[in-house]
């Protein structure tokens, strides 16, 4: 973008030296008093001046053209006057006093948009605000062609809001598409090109209909090389975008079953209150907010990293609670644990519900996962989704070293693997059991905080997750975090993927139909512990 | 021949509360027959009772007797429920001529052409079980010959019946969407309002009732009955000895999941509509929680704990409906930790402190 920079520096600098390009605003003035055609002259030579007026002569082109359409100009004997209220004042100079006889110069309909377009561009580059300026810049988009190119950069160059300027810069563009001289047009759809999103392709993809298109092969080959790269780029970023979206899904999926297939190798128990665990994480994330905007208001923007220890603790906390009291009482019975996790869940639902109410809870964004960054394309990566990835990979490797390198892992692998003989040799397996599923409970309540940002928080968003975790669970086997890491993407992808073609309902009956077909083959999921089959 | 006939009646009469719970299901069903004094409405509660009791026998069969959770009765019940819903509609077309509901807010003309042969109620029954049967069949056969059990077949049937659900729910699947089907105006040319209909499918429940727990106690009693307690107890061992697993299992499953079926039949004209929440997790989970509770693998403990809990939600959810949820996980938590064969061991608990030795102790090792 540097030569943009330079291109335009020049012409500020040509500009300050050569004050002799200055409009001749009284002949201006009294072409626009003369009849429709001198009207149509007026507004082509203000137009053409543009480029290099002064700032004073585009405020004058402003006001003039605005007194035009306002029919505030009056046209007499004498010179050519402005009508206001406090007086009238000289069409050309703008000084007070002038008598004001005449009448208003009647606008054609030709010559109505061509003043509109012309105070537009004179506001655009001489606008005392950046929304009169985006005003202007939204009338001139349409008729962006008309214009010189030189317009723009002016504009762009002197515009101090950044976002406007991107915008100025992008209609300016689209103004040297339509510039006469070839050269300028093939840059501009190159350069158009360069930036591949749905309006540059709809842009270019309009100069199909173009007399230069059938005449010219040059431009014709510009024209289609163009669209087929934007066509590509955009196929690309699309599919990058569902690659995105799969593995965000897949992230929360991970880790609302990463706890579940720990918790079932070891026990052989599934715990069907996993859903609330993630609700409960939700939650408690909400309190940390509220306490950190009650407590600490500088540091709100902080509270979703500040929740995850006490997120963690807290439904770590409550697994091994619903153990004590529920679980291991169960543990020759996985079927009627089922059944007891259940009524587990549909209590603390009904304590939610019945404590906070069912309303969606409203969270602070804060700002390092607002918005995103465009890639390519439309291909935008999301700061929040991106959060949600981070995390799990965090706790993925988390849980991995826990596994792998400490000695409550040692020992949920020992006792998953034999439980009788892990007892044996001394090792505390009700202890290994109550604390594995403190862990599972736990890494659910994280889910649950990494959803805060990206889905509703209500007594019910459990369920959503649960029959997607449970698939995983079943697809990945146990035993290993590897079949889950892998079911989880696969579960996460194939869902966003079938997803815009045929639906999400359909998404699921496909993956579900998939799941079963793959049990065929491995019933005891992708990476089942190896031994005697039961 | 004669003689092991009439053994397998005097065993059919061994258990004492299976012949008590099938004599008073016995009695009201003719006290629902001739009593004058039953008004509609109660003789409607009784029938909703009478077939979420058959729902809860044929899970109790597959659960209790073959000891394979399924967490998807809902499906087959929802099969039947269905099919039910486009008889009475159909039927209730060709006796009034009124276009129903559905056919507005599905954008139709008329009801779809191939509803069309189940206005006749043979077609519709047979429709009903066979299809129930057909899922039933297929399903399991893919799940029982890649030997998937216990808690992975109860999560599998859990999906299931969730995806179908989703399906259900959409408009374009065909089955009135979120809206399900309304609106049935008569029953065997009779209209819904006319005394007696409310009765007459009361009886019919509870004679369907009586039928199913009599048909599964014989079942259960004999040598098909004794295999699938063995496979229920030590599949492998069972298979070691020579015994085809699959085909015991599969059978089993399938007469579930028919039973159900038949239920889900009688089910949606007393209640005069059929929607996907029947297929919602949660009902084929409470399928699940009313065996647990009544006592399983005892025919006449799904019969009660199916009765004692509707009876319960019906008159709590009058009153008090945000309580219920709550008497329902106490119930459920309550049973799991001190009942683990469900309230008909009530005569035999002694007040004692959990996991001391005189708790009960469950009657199967698994599961």
């Amino acid at each position: 973008m540097r030569w943009r920079g330079v291109l335009a520096g020049l012409i500020a600098v040509v500009a300050a030296c050569s004050p002799a390009a200055a409009l001749d605003r009284a002949s201006v003035a009294a072409r626009a008093c003369g009849g429709a055609s001198g009207m149509t002259d007026a507004a082509n030579a203000m137009v053409a001046s543009l480029p290099d007026a002064s700032v004073e002569d585009a405020r004058w082109v402003a006001t003039f053209s605005n007194a035009a359409i306002e029919r505030t100009l009056r046209c007499g004997a004498g010179a050519p006057t402005i009508a206001a209220p406090e007086g009238a004042r000289d069409a050309a100079s703008l000084r007070p006093g002038a008598p004001a006889d005449g009448s208003p110069p009647l606008l054609s309909l030709k010559n109505r948009p061509l003043f509109e377009t012309v105070r537009a561009a004179a506001t655009l580059l001489a606008g005392p605000t950046a929304a009169e300026r985006a005003g202007a810049l939204t009338a001139l988009e349409r008729r962006a062609g008309s214009l010189p190119p030189e317009l723009f950069e002016r504009a762009a160059e002197a515009e101090t809001d950044p976002a406007l300027k991107e915008r100025v810069l992008g209609v300016g563009q689209a103004a040297l598409l339509n510039s006469p001289d070839m050269a300028k047009r093939l840059a501009a759809i190159q350069r158009i090109a360069a930036t591949p999103d749905r309006r540059a392709l709809t842009q270019i993809a309009a100069l199909k209909g173009d007399p230069a298109y059938g005449e010219d092969p040059a431009f014709r080959a510009a024209v289609d090389a163009a669209v087929g790269s934007i066509e590509r780029w955009l196929a690309v970023s699309n599919a990058l975008n569902v690659f995105y979206n799969g593995l965000s899904f897949a992230s929360i999926l991970f880790m609302a079953s990463a706890g579940l297939a720990i918790i079932f190798g070891l026990m052989g128990v599934i715990n069907l209150a996993q859903g609330e665990f993630i609700m409960i994480g939700a939650y408690v994330a909400y309190a940390v907010q509220e306490a950190m905007r009650a407590a600490a208001p500088g540091l709100l923007d902080w509270y979703l990293i500040a929740a995850i220890p006490v997120v963690f603790l807290v439904t770590a906390g409550v697994g091994i609670a619903v153990e004590a009291t529920i679980v291991r009482r169960l543990y020759t019975r996985p079927l009627m644990t089922l059944l007891a996790t259940w009524a587990v869940s549909l209590l603390i639902v009904n304590l939610v519900r019945v404590a906070i109410g069912t309303q969606n809870l409203q969270f602070v964004t804060p700002s390092y996962i607002s918005g995103g960054r465009l890639v390519t394309g439309d291909f935008i990566v999301t700061w929040n989704r991106l959060f949600a990835i981070v995390f799990a990979a965090v706790t993925l490797a988390l849980t991995w070293f826990v596994l792998k390198k400490t000695p409550l892992g040692l020992n949920i692998r020992a006792v998953t693997q034999n439980r009788a003989m892990a007892g044996c040799v001394g090792i505390a397996t009700r202890r290994v059991d109550m604390m594995a599923f403190g862990f599972g409970s736990g890494l659910a309540g994280l889910a649950g905080l990494a959803l805060c940002p990206i889905y509703s928080v209500n007594p019910q968003m459990g369920s959503n997750f649960i029959v997607d975790s449970f698939m995983v669970v079943v697809l990945g086997g146990v035993g290993t975090l590897a079949g889950t890491v892998i079911a989880a993407l696969g579960v996460g992808q194939i869902n966003v993927l079938i997803e815009p073609l045929y639906g999400a309902v359909a998404a699921k009956v496909i993956v579900l139909l998939m799941i079963i077909a793959f049990l065929q083959w491995r019933p005891e999921g992708l990476y089942a512990v190896k031994g005697r089959r039961k | 021949m004669s003689a092991a006939k009439r053994s397998l009646l005097a065993r059919a009469l061994d258990d004492r509360i299976f012949v008590a719970v099938t004599s008073a299901v016995a009695t009201v069903l003719l006290a629902a027959a001739a009593w004058p004094g039953l008004s509609d409405y109660r003789a409607n509660i009784v029938g909703q009772l009478a077939c979420f009791a058959l729902l809860a026998v044929a899970l109790d069969l597959i659960w209790g007797y073959a000891g394979i959770l399924s967490l998807g009765h809902g499906l087959f019940f929802a099969i039947g429920g269905y099919v039910a819903g486009m008889h009475l509609l159909e039927h209730s077309v060709a006796v009034t001529g009124i276009t129903p509901d559905i056919v507005q807010f599905m954008g139709w003309k008329a009801l779809p052409g191939w509803w069309g042969p189940l206005e006749s109620f043979p077609v519709a029954l047979a429709a009903a079980l066979g299809v129930a049967f057909v899922v039933a069949f297929l399903f399991g056969w893919v799940s029982f010959r890649s030997r998937v059990g216990g808690v992975y077949f109860a999560i599998i049937t859990q999906a299931l019946t969730y995806v179908a659900m989703l399906l259900m729910f959409r408009n374009d699947t065909g089955f009135g969407g979120n809206n399900g089907m309304t609106g049935f105006q008569a029953i065997f040319g009779v209209p819904f309002q006319s005394p007696g209909v409310a009765r007459g499918l009361a009886v019919a429940s509870l004679a369907s009732l009586v039928a199913a727990l009599v048909g599964c106690r014989l079942l259960t009693i004999g040598r098909f009955g004794r295999l699938l307690v063995a496979t229920r107890d030590d599949e492998v061992r069972l298979r070691s000895l020579g015994y085809e697993t699959l085909r015991l299992k599969l059978a089993v499953w399938c007469v579930s999941a028919v039973l159900a079926a038949v239920a889900g039949l009688l089910y949606a004209p007393q209640v005069g509509i059929i929607n996907p929440r029947v297929l919602s997790p949660d009902l084929s989970i409470e399928i699940a929680v009313w065996c647990a509770i009544g006592g399983r693998g005892r025919l006449a403990g799904a019969v009660i704990g199916a009765a004692l809990v509707n009876a319960l939600k019906f008159s709590l959810s009058a009153t008090l409906p945000d309580l219920w949820p709550f008497v329902l996980a106490g119930l459920v938590i309550l049973v799991a930790l001190i009942f683990p064969n469900g309230l008909l061991d009530i005569g035999r608990w002694r007040p004692t402190l959990l996991s001391r030795a005189g708790a009960l102790q469950p009657r199967d090792a698994t599961p």
